[in-house]
């Protein structure tokens, strides 16, 4: 008997609501094994394996006292349920693991026979081993697959799920008067840029990229750069391991070249909470607590938030592990503050080589890595002391709860700083007053003076280079304002941050003064930018502690890092940080990355997962449909295709299972509304990226650039209505109004409102799927909005050159939906023609003011745009089929 | 003479409350639409035998069932409701308390003074740094109407019909900052990705009336809430129960309007083209989305009339503009208190109101409690009295649930940002004890349960939380709030989390 697929849903369905993570009722809990087999508080033991009559659990489910009959107050298990307990542990009470935290399985294909009576199986259906997997499980539920769809349907199918868009006439063409062959045209669409963009956007939802910080100020974000990295990574079909470590820890690899850092803003698309008043510590918090969440959501399909409070109520998680997880990322640098520190800076060309030639130069002279230190320094001003650590104010305050604001005689200090013997202190700040005198000492208030100089009227904020008193240990740093001049409780300056620098070698070398000059400049220099995820330095590690019931003020013991029990073994010879997990969570051994891949990637090409709960595979998921197909997708992901998803993608859309026909009669709905049997092709409605995409190509509007900063496209006026923020919605002019959809700016509180009525996400947090709805407001969008208008005009002015009204109509709709016209809709959309023909050529007005062209169309061509907005509304259009 | 509305209405409810038989409203159900494709059939084919599904479960790939054709068919709570619908009156920024319904004579003696050093002690403020002073009362109180509760004359309409109203006066809140208190309050998470109030419960009920909107939004005050859209955002629920706000200026629904030159007759055309090649399509692939999408497209079309209709405020008689104090072509709190009972009355489920400019910290004169404050109450006043009445003259007043708070609270002591002394008189967020309060079927008329301490600093007794006043809603539309979930990356969520407790005090 198998513990894991007969027992434990059991356990699962009736027992562990009361008997698991949250609650343990009695003392007894199902969910860990030491647990299951201890003495409850009856003093009774729950199971004695071998033996059901003298365990407590056989007992309590047969019991005639309704007050001790388990499940309290709930209707009795089924005698078939009971009976399996029994035989359970009759049989021995052997406890397994669920499917989910054992590695996938070898598995052989299952040998498909023909029996004589059934209906017979398609003659192309089996084109590769997926469909042999498939028909078993088809065969068992009686179901029959359907004949492979027309090369005309399958043309636009593959081309809309691999670059997420129609399919370019010529390729279409190739392809159906077979001078390509599908391998071929699949592999034409795989070598798309294309397809990096259509992927990505599955990508960006799980990686909540947005283009706004969020929380109440969801001031702008420069992040595109993450974004595009994703692109071109799925582009190059970097493998999903790689892919995996650069994103959780590139900034953790020996030397990492400016892409493995920019991939860690996959950790920096947390929100960043910038109103007033707000505790950054609070909120740095929450964007760990937040990394953790999602790096088990994308990679593991585990819900890790229910056991930031307590161990899961069903999965064998303990409260603590989820804080030895949080401990590797509680070490990065970044502290909620407004600047995001610490961003990358991307410099321009120019001064791109004065970096790389000031690195030079300090080699030349310096044998101590001080080049390595300044070019870090230079492209990520870290480290960083932020100033919100600062204690003890008196005359002064942490303006808005973000910048260190001395008033006139205010000091304030800060504990554990470590300068190394740096000679030079760097400030970060902005002051609107002239002649304050600060005074930074070590210690004490009548300490050593580390640092004193004068801070006068700055205009903005600048980062200056002060001298300073080596200090070689760990001190406490005083800072000490006095201007005379101004009045009490005015801010003499606004600090953001301070570091320290050793001094650039070679004082008395050429070019010094040149080089001390451009270090200055270029800190000072603003550029585009993406926030990275960095780790702090040795001297400037934070401990991780429980968080008791989940509160962050109420801590409990020190944890360090390390992964949970139930996943795969940890391997001593890794690092205990990011890197370390990063490789853990790709080993082979994982139970979940290649399954949790393998899960959504079908998920994205047949919009139902092997696993149909995408979030969770753990012991409350649904079980998976066809676990041997999952596991030899998920195997040979990892073995044959060395994780690169190109090749996971073609296999899929090779089978004859995607290749089948989706029409389907009443009655098989009726058998399988999901399709999860696959006995049909996949149909479904295309994502809110898609249709806009969609509407664009078919009618020639499309821009094909891509990268570069979020744009924004028409959007009706007031939609953007934020307390405090001083951005606007600047519609984009030219090419940039018809970009694909992924690259429209999104503002968390104020996303692009036609891409919400499709259900696109605000990408507050992670998001494994997006709801399919079906609402009324979608009809509005598509049937109204200027974007979808004006792609029904240019699709109009072509149908206009095409012929005679017929061949005009029937243009179109071949153009937009890759079909030929078929009689009974034609009637339907030539009478819809003559109607608007009509009433346009009896109503001048409505004519002239059509849709507020600058020209005036002529009554045909604004009739023909009618029509071409019809056939944009068509369900054909918006679905996959 | 010419005499108030609103002193009208009341002598003429009194007269009329003899013959008490309210005029029982029914909703108009327009089904009529337009294709006359009959859907009955097939939805009674492919209902699975659940007439009633109590708790939709959306989480999984949908059953085809009543629900997917269209997300927003009634359905009956599982318990008996008290209402059928709601009306949201959130003052973002947070009103005073102790300007308008938290009397305490104790803090007036106290104007001025040090506040005592061990109330600050382990608590953290926004703005206020240091030894603040107290901050006495700047308004007169008075207690009003049979329940004697008390009210200050910043309110001078509102005290007319506090007899009808149930007090929350300790109310507490641990988010202190606008952003994550307005989420804590809409969605029952300071952090954002949960479904808003109005969200759950047009997935849990549906809307009455399928040709507007089962959410509806609608802003004042200038400017949007601090947490944006999310605070009626639909979180992880489907998209299709998030809240539409409905403006005033430019389309009343995004997208509503037809294209210039577009008349209304070539629309019904264009749907009607659409609509029956989706039935040919659906004869080739009987998907029912194609099913639920025609029937969509009749929505739409019939909304692009339902809702200008409705949003539109100037067919409603002079007597009943005169009695909100709207002013038609302009975004106002009373024209949105107008609204908002049009749209209860055509069966909307949940009406949501913002008002912003409630963040009296005193730092110029619209923010000082003294004068600022005022002008916020006096803009309240008479709409959210006209509302109650009006809804109670029709009968309605007994089916919905109006209620009315910020996100939290606001000090005892006066503001001194940075530690400075300010030259106008403000309070800093405060949530430890707050005033809110509920009207409508199933509420305790002229109730008030909890009380702060003599300064109005914590609740001493009767003090509630966020959860328990989200508790209370779902009660009284008729779900256990612990029995209220969806299925979510895992795990069932719930608005109230893990906490929450129905406030039986105030029900009736």
């Amino acid at each position: 008997m198998d513990f894991a697929t007969e027992v434990q849903p059991i356990l699962n369905r009736h027992c562990i609501t009361c008997h698991g993570g949250v609650k343990k009722s009695g003392d007894i809990s199902f969910l860990f094994k030491e647990d299951a087999f201890a003495i409850g508080k009856s003093g009774a033991a729950a199971i004695v394996p071998g033996n059901a009559r003298s365990s407590e659990l056989f007992r309590r489910l047969t019991h005639n006292d309704p007050e001790l009959r388990m499940p309290y107050d709930k209707p009795p298990l089924s005698e078939d349920e009971i009976d399996l307990l029994k035989r359970w542990i009759n049989e021995g009470a052997v406890w397994g693991t669920h499917w989910a935290y054992q590695p996938p399985k070898a598995v052989s294909v299952p040998k498909i026979q023909e029996t004589k009576g059934d209906a017979p199986i398609p003659k192309l259906f089996i084109q590769n081993d997926i469909d042999r997997f498939i028909l078993a499980k088809q065969q068992e539920q009686q179901l029959t697959p359907k004949e492979m769809a027309a090369k005309s349907v399958i043309a636009r199918r593959v081309a809309l799920d691999l670059i997420g868009l129609p399919p370019k006439q010529s390729w279409f063409d190739a392809y159906v008067n077979g001078s390509l062959t599908y391998s071929a045209y699949v592999d034409t669409l795989l070598a798309q840029p294309a397809f990096g963009e259509k992927w990505a956007s599955w990508w960006l939802d799980l990686a909540r990229y947005a283009d706004s910080k969020g929380y109440e100020k969801d001031n702008g974000r420069q992040i595109w750069a993450y974004r595009d990295w994703v692109i071109k990574a799925f582009n190059s079909d970097m493998p999903f391991d790689e892919f995996t470590r650069d994103q959780l820890a590139g900034d953790l690899l020996p030397q990492p070249t400016e892409d493995q850092l920019i991939a860690t803003a996959f950790h920096r698309n947390t929100m960043n909470n910038d109103e007033g008043g707000t505790d950054d510590e609070e909120f740095r918090i929450a964007t760990v607590l937040d990394r953790v969440n999602t790096t088990y959501q994308v990679w593991q399909s585990t819900t890790m938030e229910c056991v930031q409070c307590h161990s899961h109520t069903y999965d064998p998680i303990r409260h603590e592990e989820y804080y030895k997880s949080m401990a590797f990322f509680n070490n990065s640098m970044d502290e909620d503050t407004p600047d995001e520190d610490p961003v990358l800076k991307q410099y321009n060309p120019l001064d791109e080589k004065v970096v790389r030639d000031i690195k030079a130069w300090i080699g030349k002279y310096d044998t101590t890595g001080l080049a390595d230190t300044y070019d870090r320094f230079l492209r990520l001003n870290e480290p960083i002391y932020q100033v919100h650590h600062a204690k003890k104010f008196d005359n002064g305050e942490l303006s808005d709860t973000k910048y260190l604001s001395l008033w006139p005689g205010g000091t304030c200090y800060y504990d554990n700083i470590n300068s190394k013997g740096s000679q030079n202190l760097y400030l970060k700040y902005r002051a609107y007053h002239d002649g304050t005198q600060m005074t930074l000492r070590k210690d004490s208030l009548q300490g050593e003076v580390l640092a004193r100089f004068t801070i006068d009227n700055t205009g903005g904020e600048i980062i200056r280079k002060i001298p300073f008193a080596p200090v070689n240990e760990p001190f406490r740093l005083y800072f000490q304002a006095e201007n005379p001049k101004l009045p009490e409780q005015t801010g003499t300056s606004y600090i953001t941050w301070f570091a320290f620098l050793p001094d650039l070698p070679g004082s008395e070398k050429m070019g010094y003064t040149q080089i001390e000059s451009d270090v200055l400049r270029l800190l000072n220099t603003r550029t585009e930018t993406v926030p990275v995820l960095l780790e702090n330095p040795e001297y400037m590690q934070r401990t991780t502690r429980v968080f008791e019931r989940g509160n962050w003020l109420t801590l409990g013991d020190t944890v360090s890092p390390a992964t949970p029990a139930v996943l795969n073994a940890w391997n001593d010879t890794l690092p205990k940080n990011r890197l370390g997990f990063a490789t853990w969570l790709t080993s082979s051994k994982n139970p979940l990355t290649a399954r949790t891949v393998v899960n959504r990637v079908w998920h994205q090409l047949f919009g139902i997962g092997l696993v149909s709960t995408l979030e969770d595979m753990g012991s409350q998921s649904e079980p998976p449909t066809h676990p041997e197909l999952l596991d030899w997708l998920s195997l040979r992901l990892m073995h044959n295709e060395s994780w690169r998803l190109k090749g996971l993608i073609r296999t899929i859309v090779h089978s004859g299972t995607y290749r089948q026909q989706s029409e389907g009669h009443t009655a098989d709905y009726q058998a399988d509304p999901k399709n999860q049997w696959y006995a049909r092709g996949p149909r479904m409605r295309l994502s809110a990226e898609q249709i806009r995409d969609q509407a664009l190509a078919v009618s020639g509007l499309l821009s094909p650039k891509m990268y570069g900063p979020s744009v924004m496209p028409p959007q009706p006026d007031g939609v953007w209505q934020t307390v405090y923020s001083n951005e606007y919605w600047l519609e984009s002019t030219g090419e940039d109004k018809y970009r694909r959809g992924l690259y429209t700016y999104l503002k968390r509180t104020s996303p692009y409102p036609s891409f919400m009525s499709f259900d696109a996400g605000s990408r507050e947090v992670c998001t494994v799927r997006r709801t399919v709805t079906n609402t009324p407001l979608q009809a509005l969008v598509t049937l109204n909005d200027p974007v979808y208008l004006e792609a029904a005009y240019s699709l109009a002015q072509q149908m206009h050159g095409a012929g005679d009204t017929q061949q005009a109509i029937a243009m179109g709709y071949q153009q937009a939906l890759f079909q030929t016209l078929e009689p009974e809709k034609e009637q339907v959309l030539l009478s819809l023609y003559e109607t608007a023909l009509e009433d346009f050529s009896t109503n001048p007005n409505a004519l002239q003011e059509f849709m507020g062209l600058p020209q005036n169309p002529n009554a045909e061509l604004a009739a023909l745009t009618v029509v071409a907005n019809a056939i944009m509304n068509l369900d054909a259009f918006i679905t996959k089929s | 003479m010419n005499r108030d509305p609103i002193d009208r209405l009341i002598e003429e409810m009194r007269l009329r409350e003899a013959q008490s038989k309210t005029r029982r409203h029914f909703i108009r159900q327009c089904s009529a639409g337009m294709g006359g494709l009959a859907l009955s059939g097939f939805l009674a084919s492919c209902n699975n035998g659940n007439n009633v599904p109590v708790a939709p479960k959306y989480n999984s790939t949908p059953a085809t069932g009543h629900r997917d054709l269209n997300p927003l068919a009634p359905l009956a709570p599982p318990l008996v409701p008290r209402v059928k619908s709601v009306i949201y009156l959130h003052m973002a920024g947070s009103p005073s308390q102790l300007e308008m319904f938290d009397y305490k004579p104790e803090l007036a003696k106290l104007h001025n003074q040090e506040c005592p050093p061990s109330l600050l002690e382990g608590k953290k403020f926004a703005f206020i740094r240091g030894n603040p002073k107290l901050l006495g009362p700047q308004a007169q109180f008075e207690r009003v109407g049979e329940s004697g509760n008390w009210i200050s004359d910043n309110l001078p309409h509102f005290k007319k019909v506090a007899d009808e109203v149930a007090f929350l006066k300790a109310v507490h809140t641990d988010q202190f900052n606008h952003g994550p208190a307005q989420l804590f309050m809409h969605t029952g998470s300071p952090r954002l990705g949960r479904p808003s109030i109005g969200s759950w419960v047009t997935y849990g009920l549906g809307s009455e009336n399928q040709n507007l909107p089962g959410f509806v939004v609608l802003t004042s005050g200038g400017k949007a809430p601090s947490a944006g859209k999310s605070v009626w955002g639909s979180g992880f629920l489907p998209s299709v129960y998030q809240g539409v706000q409905c403006r005033s200026k430019g389309d009343p629904v995004l997208y509503l309007e037809d294209p210039n030159g577009v008349s209304r007759d070539l629309k019904k055309s264009t749907i009607s083209a659409i609509n029956k090649i989706n039935k040919a399509e659906y004869a080739s692939y009987n998907d029912p989305e194609i099913l639920a999408r025609i029937n969509q497209y009749e929505m739409a079309y019939r909304m692009q009339i339902a809702v200008p209709e409705v949003m539109n405020i100037n067919s409603e008689p002079a007597e009943i503009k005169e009695m909100y104090g709207v002013e038609p072509g302009k975004e106002s709190f009373a024209n949105n208190c107008l609204l908002a009972r049009k749209l209860v009355e055509e069966g909307v489920r949940f009406v949501q109101l913002f008002d912003w400019g409630w963040d009296s910290h005193g730092t110029d004169h619209s923010t000082a409690v003294d004068l600022g404050l005022r002008n916020k109450c006096r803009d309240i006043d008479r709409p959210i009295t006209a509302l109650l009445l009006d809804l109670k003259q029709r009968g309605l007043l007994d089916e919905t649930l109006v209620i009315w708070g910020g996100e939290f609270g606001r000090t005892p002591m006066k503001e001194n940002r940075e530690g400075k002394e300010m030259g106008y008189m403000g309070r800093d967020h405060h949530g430890d004890a707050f005033t809110m309060w509920m009207a409508g079927g199933g509420v305790r008329k002229g109730a008030s349960h909890g009380e702060t301490d003599e300064i109005g600093f914590s609740g001493v007794s009767g003090r509630v939380s966020v959860h328990d006043v989200h508790a209370t809603m779902l009660h009284l539309l008729g779900f256990d709030h612990e029995q209220f979930t969806f299925e979510f990356q895992g795990r069932p969520f719930r608005l109230t989390d893990v906490q929450g407790e129905v406030i039986r005090e105030i029900l009736a």
